[in-house]
C-alpha cells in the first residue's frame, strides 16, 4: 500500500496514464484495428522528442531562465551539414555522425559563450543565435534537400520484432540520461544549481562549467536528432526542426520536471512524447478539425500539467 | 531623391519620344524595382529567390531595369514587412513586388505605396488593398484538378485521404475547399481521414503513420506540395499497397515518382506553383511602369506534370528543390492579355 502511494506520487505517473489513456482511446474508436501499428509509430517519432528533449530536460533543470531555444535551428544545421558531407555515401557515414556531433557541440559552446562573456538572458541569447544558425543553414545549400545514405535511412527505419530499432536506442539513451541525472556528480550539480545557484556555488559546485557543460549537451543532442532525422525522413530540410522548439519543453514540463528547475525525471519524457504524438493522433483519427484539434491539444496538455504538479512537488 | 528620379524619368521619357524606333524597353531603363518578401525558411522561397535573383540581374545588366533588389524579413511577421515596405517607398523605388505574410495587414503601408506613386504587385501571398495588383493562384482550382484527375484514373471511386497543409492559412482553406468540392461533384469519393501536414515532407510522415493504422483501404492521397513522399513513405512502412499520391513538384516527390514508374509503373500526376513566379510578377511589374493597361487581378498558371514529362521536368529540378520554370516578358505579356 505504501509502495502504490510512494508510486502514486512519481511525477512521470501522469504523463504515462495519460498517453495509456489516449492510446486505448483511440483503440476503441477504431475497434482495436492498427493500434498496434499506432504504438510503433509513437515509439517512431516519440524517440525524436525525447532525444531534444533529453537535453533540453537538463537546462530546463538549471533553475529559472534556462532554456535552449536554437534547438531547431541546431537540428536543421547539424542536419544540413552532415548530409551534405556524406552525399548519399554510406562509407562517410561516421563522419556524418561526428560532423552533425561538432556542429551541436559548437552551437552550444556559442550559446553559453552569449550567456556568459555577454551576460545575454538565456533566452534572448538562444533565440538570437539561432538566427545564425538558420541563415548558416540556408547559406550552406541554399535549402536543397540532399538524400541520406541509404545505411543510415535503413537504421532510422527498421524494426526488431515491431519495435522500432530507433527506439530501443533512444530508450538506452534515456536510461543512461536518467544515471546521470541520478547518479553523478554532474547531474546532481544540476539539481542543485537549479534549487538554488548561490548555495551550490558555496557548496563548492563549479557553477558555470556545469551550465557551460549543460548547454553543450543539449545543442549536441539537438545535432543528433537532426542527423537522425534527416535519416529517418528522407534527407535534411530547412525547416525540419520547426516543430521541435515547443515540443522540446512541453515534452519535459508534462513529463514532470518542474519548469521553474531543480527537479528532473527522465521515464517522464518517454511518456509525455508518447502521449503527444498519440494526443494528435486521436484527433486525427476522430476526424476533428484543426481548430478543435488544437484547443484539445491545449487544454488536455493544460489538464496534465495541473495533474501533474498537484501533488507535492520538491522545488 | 525622389525628385531627382522624376526628373531623371522626364528625362528619359523625353529622350526615349525624341527617338522614335527604339525598343519599348527604354521607358523603365531608369526605374528601380524592389522584391518585399516575408519568408525564405524553405525550398520554394529559396527557389523564389533564386529565380528572381536570375531573371532582373539579367534584366538590369540588359538595362530593362536600373535595379531590382530583394528584400527578405527575418520573422515573417506583419508589422516587420510593413516597416520594411515604408523604408522601400522612403529609398524611391517605383515598384514594389510583394509577397505578403498577410493580405489585409499590409494594406496601410501598401496604400502608403500608393500615394506615393508606387506602383505595388503582389503575388503568392496577395494583398487585398484596391490600388494594389494581385497575381493570385486558383488554389481551389488546383485542389480540385487533383480530384478530377483521380476521378479520371479510378472510374470505380473509393476512399481518399487528404493531407492537408499549415492550419488556419488561407492556402490551406482554399486547396481544401477545391478538393471537397471536386469530391462532391464527382460524387465516388469519400475523404476518410484528414491530417495536416504542414507542406513539410516530415510532418506529413510523421501525420500519416499516425492516422493510417485505423483507416480503411484508401485509393487516393490528396496532398498540397511537399508532403507527397512523406506519405508515400509512411505508406510504405506500413505495408499496404501503395495508393495514387498526387504530387507537388518537389524533388524528391519526382524522384520517388520516377523510381515507381521504373519498376512498376506507377502513375500519378503532380501539380503545383513553379516558384519563379516571382519573375512574372517582376516583368508584369515593369509593364505596369512601361505604362501598359493591366487588369488588377491576374492569375498564375499552374505548373502540372504528367506521366510522360515527368522525366524532363524531374532533369530540369535541381536535387531537393522545386519544379520550376521562370517566366518571360512575353510570358507575362500574355497573362496579361489572357486576363484582359
Amino acid at each position: 500500500m505504501k509502495r502504490l502511494a510512494s508510486l502514486l506520487k512519481q511525477p512521470w505517473l501522469w504523463a504515462w496514464g495519460g498517453a495509456l489513456a489516449v492510446w486505448l482511446a483511440t483503440a476503441a474508436y477504431t475497434q482495436g484495428q492498427g493500434s498496434g501499428q499506432v504504438l510503433s509509430a509513437a515509439l517512431t517519432f516519440g524517440a525524436f522528442f525525447v532525444i531534444v528533449a533529453l537535453g533540453q530536460m537538463f537546462v530546463i533543470t538549471l533553475g529559472p531562465g534556462n532554456v535552449d531555444l536554437s534547438i531547431p535551428a541546431c537540428m536543421t544545421l547539424a542536419g544540413t551539414v552532415s548530409m551534405k558531407a556524406m552525399e548519399g555515401s554510406g562509407a562517410m557515414l561516421p563522419i556524418g555522425l561526428l560532423l552533425a556531433l561538432a556542429v551541436g557541440l559548437v552551437v552550444g559552446g556559442v550559446n553559453y559563450t552569449l550567456i556568459r562573456l555577454l551576460r545575454i538572458p538565456p533566452i534572448i541569447a538562444t533565440l538570437s543565435s539561432s538566427f545564425i544558425f538558420q541563415s548558416a543553414a540556408i547559406w550552406w545549400n541554399r535549402g536543397l534537400r540532399v538524400k541520406p545514405p541509404t545505411a543510415l535511412a535503413d537504421f532510422a527505419t527498421a524494426k526488431v520484432a515491431g519495435i522500432p530499432v530507433i527506439a530501443i536506442a533512444v530508450i538506452l539513451l534515456a536510461a543512461c540520461g536518467h544515471v546521470l541525472l541520478t547518479r553523478t556528480v554532474y547531474g546532481r550539480s544540476v539539481v542543485a544549481i537549479g534549487q538554488n545557484m548561490r548555495a551550490a556555488h558555496l557548496a563548492g559546485i563549479k557553477v558555470e562549467r556545469v551550465r557551460a557543460a549543460t548547454y553543450m549537451m543539449c545543442a549536441t543532442l539537438a545535432g543528433l536528432c537532426g542527423f537522425l532525422l534527416a535519416g529517418f525522413s528522407g534527407g535534411a530540410a530547412l525547416n525540419m526542426g520547426e516543430e521541435y522548439l515547443l515540443s522540446s519543453i512541453a515534452v519535459v514540463v508534462i513529463g514532470g520536471t518542474s519548469v521553474a528547475g531543480g527537479f528532473a525525471n527522465v521515464p517522464g519524457l518517454w511518456g509525455a512524447a508518447l502521449f503527444l504524438f498519440l494526443l494528435v493522433t486521436m484527433l486525427n483519427t476522430m476526424g476533428a478539425g484543426a481548430g478543435l484539434r488544437m484547443v484539445l491539444t491545449g487544454l488536455i496538455i493544460i489538464g496534465v500539467i495541473v495533474a501533474a504538479s498537484g501533488g507535492k512537488r520538491r522545488t | 531623391m525622389r525628385t531627382f528620379t522624376k526628373a531623371a524619368l522626364l528625362a528619359t521619357v523625353a529622350a526615349v519620344a525624341a527617338l522614335p524606333g527604339q525598343g519599348a524597353w527604354a521607358d523603365t531603363s531608369g526605374k528601380r524595382i524592389a522584391l518585399s518578401n516575408n519568408y525564405a525558411g524553405n525550398s520554394w522561397r529559396q527557389a523564389m529567390l533564386r529565380s528572381w535573383d536570375k531573371v532582373t540581374s539579367q534584366a538590369v545588366s540588359d538595362g530593362v531595369v536600373a535595379a531590382a533588389d530583394a528584400f527578405t524579413t527575418a520573422e515573417n511577421q506583419v508589422t516587420e514587412q510593413a516597416a520594411q515596405i515604408q523604408n522601400l517607398i522612403l529609398q524611391g523605388y517605383d515598384a514594389i513586388v510583394i509577397n505578403a505574410a498577410s493580405p489585409e495587414g499590409l494594406n496601410g503601408a501598401v496604400q502608403e505605396a500608393c500615394d506615393a506613386g508606387v506602383t505595388v504587385v503582389s503575388f503568392d501571398g496577395i494583398v487585398t488593398a484596391e490600388c494594389a495588383w494581385r497575381i493570385a493562384v486558383d488554389f481551389k482550382q488546383m485542389g480540385k484538378d487533383e480530384v478530377l484527375y483521380l476521378a479520371d484514373r479510378l472510374p470505380e471511386g473509393g476512399n481518399l485521404l487528404e493531407i492537408r497543409g499549415l492550419a488556419g492559412v488561407f492556402v490551406d482553406d482554399e486547396i481544401s475547399a477545391g478538393i471537397h468540392e471536386g469530391v462532391a461533384e464527382t460524387g465516388k469519393f469519400e475523404v476518410v481521414g484528414s491530417v495536416h501536414g504542414n507542406w513539410a515532407q516530415d510532418v506529413a510522415q510523421k501525420a500519416v503513420a499516425g492516422i493510417l493504422p485505423s483507416l480503411p483501404e484508401i485509393v487516393g492521397v490528396v496532398t498540397q506540395g511537399g508532403d507527397g513522399y512523406g506519405a508515400a513513405q509512411a505508406i510504405a512502412a506500413s505495408g499496404r499497397d501503395m495508393p495514387i499520391i498526387v504530387m507537388g513538384n518537389r524533388h524528391d516527390e519526382l524522384t520517388w515518382w520516377k523510381e515507381q514508374k521504373d519498376a512498376n509503373g506507377y502513375e500519378t500526376m503532380s501539380v503545383s506553383i513553379a516558384p519563379g513566379v516571382s519573375t512574372l510578377a517582376f516583368w508584369v511589374a515593369q509593364q505596369i511602369l512601361d505604362g501598359a493597361d493591366v487588369p488588377k487581378d491576374l492569375t498564375v498558371p499552374f505548373l502540372r506534370i504528367d506521366q510522360d514529362n515527368l522525366e524532363e521536368n524531374l532533369a530540369n529540378t535541381e536535387p531537393g528543390g522545386v519544379a520550376n520554370v521562370e517566366y518571360s516578358l512575353g510570358d507575362a505579356q500574355g497573362v496579361i492579355a489572357g486576363a484582359m
